[in-house]
């Protein structure tokens, strides 16, 4: 499957995300690295720094150092460092000898999925969807079962090293009751993160992806509509992102799929299994009454 | 495993992704070593916190319902002679059922706030549909246990003790054996509704290959009881071991179908400590130790042949446990790997590409 414009598929571009769902829209081809969002996000939401790894606090990793999102880092950018010929800049010449390494800068957030796995898994009804079309932890209602951990096929939600309750993004819903924009979005200095409406940020995206490609980054697409990131049953995500690599390379998955789709079929199957197991069990204990 | 500045080749997303995974052609990313996807290495999904507790409480919830089940058909179906198994099925059940609720509260991050599982039911969430399911059969496993023990004289015959002997036995058995099998399997579906590239990888086999172990442990925890009781009937005994046979045969089919199913997501049950916990606990002492044992228990008698039967039992209950343990372990390392996350989920539904190296 290409997920370039000219082949299309027919839900590329589309979402299920209901009226009036708000959301981000984050462009890698925007964003400077500064991290001004993670530190905006952790301001605003009074969360601690991370404590990162080894004597300096330093991974390592280009200049990552929070690693990935988890209970107490709700933006995460990530760094990806490429030769310059293997993101497709077609105004250099592919292979010239000593061309530049690439910088790719994504500021990952949670997705505040259409359907969102960590919200069915929840089984204190904890995680809700808000009048905004966002997925928030009710801090006061989390026991900490730690289902929507695995539940999310992006890796968001994470239990605190603390509290041991779920955390992650709230879309800043303290916020947004107020009528103001998310932290993270306010702090951007080069609006790589946008908040709004989805319907607006949606095609706002597909020009962006259009321009982009006909500047000559053929790589460059949308992620987050039911064509991908936001499929198998997600039906689409409520933070966008525009893209000019694979998603893999920022660690997000192609084509993630609902969890709780297999939960029917699974049950079903085991229902299955119990009856053979009974008439199996019934077959084998049977004696002269 | 390295980096991406080394692996991957965006370049070729728009024309077909077939070729990425190399390092691109000449120039500045010259690294032709075959480098997976991701970034970094980092796990591109979070792994749940389970161990010990969750562990064991899959290993005792599944007895505790395969045991009540086994009860109500060796009730239903068995000789005269064959009361034994009801009667210990329901202590059994009863048994592994009282620890279950204590693990899951102490697993929870917060265990003083675990009533809060009781403010919503979902159907598709299998932890809160468990919730309900472990409830409730824990009513009706309590109530089948009473009534054995005033059927035994154990609760005399006070207000209690006439009371319980009122209970319907051979009804509530049947009433709620759906419950017990609902929770000797659902755990399953718990795991298999979730990002986890082992778990979700054969979702529909996980549940079954849950139940057919808890089935299998169970019976044979009643073989191990009965082995040790004094004068039981060789037609019972035979009966029961009848039973645990196919049990283990049904476990070691789900299992094959389930293990060969998952490819290389599979991948960490052949490795390291976790692969030989699967090969010598969870195949060779749950399944094939227990099978050999019996086929010569049966060619043999006497005390020998008692003796024979009782090694086999607690191999498959030690089995049992492996299985849970290397299920939950796996499960856990394949979340970590970033390969087997983005494999599973690679958009051209190409899994191998991008998970063996």
């Amino acid at each position: 499957m290409t997920l370039s414009t000219s082949d299309r598929s027919p839900l590329t571009g589309t979402t299920g995300a209901r009226a009036g769902a708000l959301g981000f829209l984050t462009d890698v081809s925007l964003c400077i690295g500064c991290k001004a969002c993670e530190v905006a996000c952790k301001q605003w939401n009074q969360l601690p720094a991370d404590s990162g790894t080894g004597i300096t606090g330093l991974t390592g990793f280009s200049y990552d150092n929070t690693v990935d999102l988890g209970a107490t880092t709700w933006r995460h950018v990530a760094f990806v460092e490429q030769a310059a010929t293997t993101v497709d800049r077609t105004w250099e010449a592919p292979g010239a000898p000593g061309s530049p390494t690439a910088w790719l800068m994504l500021s990952d957030v949670c997705k505040h999925c259409v359907h969102a796995g960590c919200l069915e898994a929840c089984p204190t009804g904890a995680i809700v969807r808000t009048e905004f079309d966002t997925v928030v932890i009710q801090q006061d209602v989390c026991n900490g079962c730690g289902y929507c951990v695995p539940a999310c096929p992006f890796g968001v939600p994470q239990l605190g090293d603390t509290d041991r309750k779920a955390h992650k993004c709230t879309l800043c819903y303290d916020r947004l009751v107020d009528g103001l924009e998310p932290a993270c979005a306010k702090a951007c200095p080069t609006e790589s993160i946008r908040f709004g409406p989805i319907a607006e940020l949606l095609p706002r995206a597909l020009d962006r992806v259009e321009q982009l490609q006909e500047r000559g980054v053929a790589g460059a697409h949308l992620y987050g509509d039911r064509a991908i990131g936001g499929t198998g049953g997600m039906e689409g995500l409520n933070a966008l992102f525009v893209l000019t690599a694979p998603p893999e390379v920022f660690n997000l998955p192609a084509a993630p799929e609902l969890p709780q789709r297999k939960v029917l079929p699974a049950l079903v199957s085991t229902a299955i299994a119990a009856v053979a197991f009974i008439l199996g069990s019934g077959a084998a204990l049977r004696g002269r009454r | 495993m390295s980096g991406p500045e080394s692996g991957t080749t965006g370049g070729d997303w728009g024309e077909g992704r077939d070729r990425r995974g190399r390092g691109g052609s000449g120039g500045a990313a010259s690294d032709d070593a075959v480098i997976g996807p991701g970034y970094y290495g980092i796990p591109a999904i979070h792994k749940p916190h389970w161990k010990w507790l969750i562990i064991f409480y899959f290993y005792f919830g599944g007895i505790a319902g395969a045991a009540y089940a086994v009860a109500t058909i060796a009730d239903a179906v068995g000789a005269s002679e064959d009361r034994r198994i009801g009667r210990i099925g329901r202590y059994l059940s009863f048994a592994a059922l009282l620890p279950s609720p204590i693990l899951l509260v102490l697993d929870l991050g917060r265990p003083e706030r675990f009533f809060l599982m009781f403010r919503v039911l979902k159907l598709r969430s299998p932890m809160s549909l468990g919730t309900w399911g472990l409830t409730a059969f824990g009513g009706f496993s309590a109530l089948s246990v009473a009534a054995q023990a005033a059927v035994d004289g154990r609760l005399g015959d006070g207000f209690v003790g006439r009371r319980a002997q009122q209970l319907p036995i051979q009804a509530l058995g049947v009433a709620g054996t759906p419950l017990a099998l609902f929770v000797a399997g659902y755990t399953g579906v718990l795991l298999a509704a979730t990002a986890v590239p082992l778990w979700t990888k054969r979702a529909l086999l996980l549940g079954p290959l849950f139940l057919a172990s808890a089935f299998s442990s169970a019976v044979s925890a009643i073989e191990l009881i009965v082995a040790l009781m004094p004068s039981t009937p060789a037609a019972t005994r035979h009966r029961l071991t009848r039973l645990g046979v196919s049990t283990l045969f049904a476990e070691a089919a789900i299992f094959i179908a389930w293990r060969n199913g998952l490819g290389p997501t599979g991948r960490p049950l052949g490795e390291g400590a976790t692969g030989r916990v699967v090969r010598l606990g969870v195949v060779g002492g749950g399944i094939a130790l227990p099978l050999v044992l019996q086929a010569v228990a049966s060619v043999t008698t006497g005390g020998f042949a008692r003796i024979l039967s009782v090694v086999s039992s607690v191999s498959v209950l030690a089995g049992g446990l492996a299985l849970r343990y290397v299920v939950v372990v796996a499960g856990n390392t394949s979340a970590d790997d970033p390969r087997a996350t983005l494999g599973m989920t690679a958009a051209d539904g190409a899994p191998e590409r991008l998970s063996t190296h």
